[in-house]
């Protein structure tokens, strides 16, 4: 039975499945990939020494194995992970009894469900396209399977064809089969799994980690105008209440303010958000957001939070006011933002007296703060010194050196000791706006902190320490790229004189905005944005979906079936392929060969016209004629013609 | 070494008929598939000429039978005759009994004599009174006929016109030949010059090696698409027979031969369709170049 499965198809078989698995390396724990891979190798080794092949008491003593294994490793068959790993390990093990044909389309149509589930751990464009590759392949391989006469690149070339060929089917599969809700699929994902973003404590430090991430963590899209650096202020959570060294939200975060709304001036920045997947379900929206929609909800901070799992992409639709007057302070409000871990050291209310914090109006005693910051040698710095005790008083009289976190921290605390209401604000300030795409993007590496402080008659109103000391970290885009490739942190203003970071930057751009449209418009494509975008094109309903979907579906089989049709009455030969490119090539030089003219003829013509190009092409219409018309054409002569139309540039 | 005396032949037959290369080309073309020719023009443009010198070159034993309307078909064929010394009857052949015959304008004669010589160029043999006397091999026929709307003429049938491989036309003389033609000497006594420069045996050999010549399936999709052009296209009124089809074939092939091929490329085709295809598709017309013309342009070479 082994020898009707030859030789050429394993080789190809293998190779298929090994990059159909390679993407799961990343996902897999590694026991059970790497069990995984020596099984494979094992076969493959077993493809030239059969004798190696584990014999039928050891398969079982693996397939053994591979369930202790599983078992350890995911204690159980439900959720992604463990399903997942339950494909990859039943095909390594399929691998090793691979005696009839049926064998071979089993572990195919296996390996097609272990590049699908690919799918539900990364969605990108280059995974996609990965995976459409290896798809090929695999496909290859089953023609490769029914019939031994194609070679291993006529056989990729025929499954890039019937790829190419499922395209426009896809596609309206794709826009018009019914989505399926989120829900069904939620037992697949695992929800504890950590993933980077702000932490929900402040504790200077805990920023210095991302600082240096060029992870994004979304994009806003503007409709209009679009905000300028200095004010793009994404708002995450706010911490008021603090033990000295951390800074955490207060717990009634979610009261509701009815006597006196916010109120907004001047124009709105309409933007949509498209958030990248997170641990939290904060939403950053530039300061202060005025109009958002469900699952949008606002807390009592003005921070904006979804109601929808986080961990996957959304988009939003905000506008915001960057001109706002938050209006009164309730009680509540006023104590938790005057909280103090301890009475204040002596020091620090000398220096809260000595910029007048006790007897000048709050605008004047932030002033003069802004300005001891700025002229008393405090810098700044991504990787300030350890302050384990007393870190804010540390900071302020010693080191002297810190980030945003620092210098938010120790202004709020300065402001609550000269008894002004302050909180600190997270999120993201700045991001760079991509031309390409016309949208800014944010990154981790433009996480922030800053201050607010209650005025009266004003509301909460922003106050960035960190622009006393390192006014760039706000007025100016961030180089993220040379910082991230030095690690030196540096906010001079970005040199693009470099021609090859100029580059890079277009380069990156680009990208960055293929992969907005596809998150955008493909992996976005939900129940939805389906609905919304099929009722644009005047499909409502279920039911007209539905008509729609079938009636497209029949009219590309049908178109399919025409063109098979027709195509069976001129069945074009290799050498003929080959030779109508060649004769492509001419027409673009005005040269094009009538239909009914022979090829000998032709070529007269052709060198009748332009000598230099008849010589050229005589070798190219020799070959063709005695590849089609002659009695036993020279085996080689079909190497021959297709190195000739390849080589073959006629120029007028 | 065959293709250097075909070579020999047709120069020579240049220097009598002056200016007419093709038309000598294509006649020994047919010759070599081992078809009949038909040459149809006004008198006196070399029609009969053009068929003394292939005889006359070809080394073939030639007879003229000059038709018209008191023709009889034994004149033809030959007639049984009681001979009063033996006592008996012998049969006294007629002038067909050459291997090259030359039926000088053949539509002057009454279609009872015309069906005569065709059904002898078909069957190449005669019977008469219950005795079949077998032609002589190589057998052709010349037949040379005055254009159809001339005073005085059988037209041939349809059914008949097909026993001929091709017929051609021959033309007035372009300028040049035209003088040298009128300055030059007397071309029967240039004819007479003439010696046999493909005798038979190496005439036997080069039909066979014309038939061996290779002809691909996918020439064979052009020949097709060719004839059934003719069937389903308005231009036709009826369509190229199988007898067309396999004669298109033979003379594509002899003419792949004398261009030194030892394949049928569609070229081939389309220089021998004329003379092939025309006088089976439109027998009143002459012109054959004509009638093919739509054919040629409008079938793709696949």
């Amino acid at each position: 039975m082994e020898q009707i499965i030859n030789q050429r198809t394993l080789i190809f078989l293998l190779s298929s499945i090994g990059l159909i698995t390679l993407p799961h390396a990343f996902h897999v724990p590694v026991p059970i990939i790497s069990f995984f891979f020596v099984l494979l190798i094992w076969r493959a080794i077993g493809i030239w020494r059969p004798a190696y092949l584990p014999n039928q008491f050891l398969v079982f003593l693996l397939l053994l194995s591979g369930i202790a294994l599983l078992v350890i490793m995911h204690q159980g068959v439900f959720g992604r992970d463990a399903g997942t790993a339950i494909f990859v390990t039943a095909l390594g093990l399929k691998l090793l009894e691979i005696k009839t044909q049926r064998d071979l389309y089993l572990i195919t149509y296996l390996a097609f469900i272990v590049a699908a589930s690919q799918f539900l751990y990364v969605q990108n464009i280059l995974m996609a396209g990965y995976t459409l590759l290896v798809c090929i392949s695999l496909l290859g391989t089953l023609l490769c399977i029914n019939s031994g006469s194609l070679g291993n690149w006529q056989s990729l070339k025929v499954a890039g064809k019937l790829l190419a060929q499922a395209l426009p089917l896809t596609i309206i599969l794709f826009i018009f089969f019914p989505r399926l809700e989120a829900p069904h699929w939620s037992f697949l994902q695992e929800d504890n799994k950590a993933m980077t973003g702000l932490s929900d404590t402040l504790e200077p430090g805990s920023i210095s980690q991302l600082g240096l991430s060029g992870e994004r963590v979304f994009r806003a899209k503007f409709s209009g105008a679009i905000p300028p650096n200095e004010q793009r202020y994404w708002r995450g959570p706010v911490f008021s209440y603090t033990d000295g060294k951390k800074w955490e939200q207060t717990k009634n975060t979610y009261f509701k303010r009815y006597l006196d709304k916010i109120k907004f001036f001047g124009d709105a920045y309409q933007y949509k958000i498209l958030m990248e997947p997170q641990s939290k379900n904060w939403v950053f929206a530039l300061e202060m957001p005025a109009a958002f929609e469900w699952p949008l909800y606002e807390n009592g901070h003005h921070q904006l939070l979804t109601s929808e799992s986080p961990n996957k992409r959304a988009e939003y639709d905000i506008s915001s006011y960057v001109n706002y007057n938050t209006g009164y302070i309730t009680k509540t409000e006023l104590s938790e933002n005057l909280q103090l871990p301890k009475p204040p050291e002596s020091r620090v209310k000398d220096l809260v007296k000595q910029l007048g914090g006790f007897t000048e109006k709050p605008e004047t005693y932030i002033n003069h703060l802004f300005l001891h910051f700025r002229q008393n040698k405090f810098y700044y710095t991504l990787m300030p010194p350890l302050m384990a005790e007393n870190p804010i008083e540390t900071f302020l009289f010693d080191t002297r050196a810190g980030f945003c976190g620092h210098y938010a921290t120790a202004f709020v605390y300065l402001m609550r000791v000269a008894r002004i209401p302050a909180r600190v604000v997270s999120g993201y300030q700045g991001g760079e706006y991509n031309e390409t795409g016309g949208f800014i993007e944010v990154r981790q590496a433009n996480a922030h902190a800053w201050a607010e402080v209650w005025l009266s008659g004003k509301g909460w109103v922003r106050y960035d320490p960190t622009t006393a000391v390192a006014p760039e970290r706000v007025e100016q885009d961030v180089n993220i790229e040379q910082q991230i490739a030095n690690n030196v942190v540096s906010f001079a203003p970005v040199q693009l004189d470099s021609q090859t970071l100029f580059l890079l930057k277009r380069a990156r751009n680009l990208w960055s905005s293929v992969d907005y449209s596809w998150q955008r418009w493909i992996v976005n494509y939900d129940r939805q944005n389906q609905a919304s975008f099929l009722s644009k094109l005047g499909i409502s309903g279920f039911k007209k979906m539905f008509y729609w979907l079938l009636g497209l579906l029949a009219a590309v089989i049908f178109v399919f079936a025409l063109m098979l049709l027709r195509k069976q009455k001129t069945v074009l030969d290799v050498a003929q392929i080959y030779y109508l490119q060649a004769c492509a090539k001419l027409a673009k030089l005005g040269l094009i060969r009538a239909e009914n003219e022979g090829a000998n003829d032709f070529l007269v013509r052709v060198t009748e016209q332009q000598p230099q190009v008849g010589l050229a092409f005589t070798q190219i219409t020799r070959l063709y004629v005695s590849l089609r018309y002659t009695k036993e054409p020279a085996p080689e002569c079909l190497d021959q013609l297709q190195t000739a139309v390849s080589g073959f540039h006629p120029k007028g | 070494m065959h293709h250097q005396t075909l070579n020999q032949v047709i120069q020579s037959a240049n220097s009598i008929i002056l200016g007419k290369e093709q038309q000598i080309r294509l006649s020994l073309c047919c010759l070599l598939s081992g078809g009949h020719l038909l040459i149809e023009d006004i008198p006196g443009v070399g029609k009969t000429t053009l068929a003394h010198t292939l005889a006359k070159l070809m080394g073939l034993h030639y007879q003229r039978i000059q038709f018209t309307s008191d023709l009889l078909p034994a004149d033809i064929i030959g007639a049984t005759i009681y001979n009063p010394e033996e006592h008996q009857f012998s049969f006294h052949q007629g002038a067909i009994f050459n291997q090259m015959v030359l039926a000088d304008e053949i539509n002057r004669a009454t279609p009872k004599a015309q069906s005569a010589l065709l059904e002898a160029m078909e069957e190449q043999q005669v019977t008469v009174e219950g005795h079949t006397y077998p032609l002589p091999q190589p057998f052709f026929v010349i037949a040379t006929q005055n254009p159809s709307h001339q005073l005085g003429t059988f037209p041939l049938p349809e059914s008949q016109l097909d026993r001929f491989l091709m017929r051609i036309e021959l033309g007035y003389p372009n300028h040049d030949a035209e003088r040298e033609l009128l300055s030059g000497t007397n071309r029967h006594k240039l004819i007479a010059t003439l010696e046999a420069q493909l005798p038979t045996e190496k005439l036997l050999l080069v039909q066979q090696a014309a038939k061996e010549v290779h002809v691909s399936s996918a020439l064979l999709d052009y020949v097709q698409a060719l004839i059934s052009f003719t069937r389903e296209s308005d231009e036709y009124h009826t369509g190229l027979s199988p007898r067309a089809g396999l004669a298109l074939l033979s003379a594509a092939k002899s003419w792949a031969y004398m261009q030194q091929r030892d394949a049928v490329i569609p070229e081939d085709v389309q220089a021998v369709l004329g003379p092939v295809a025309g006088h089976r598709l439109r027998a009143g017309h002459t012109n054959s170049e004509n009638i093919v013309a739509p054919l040629l342009a409008q079938v793709a070479i696949p």
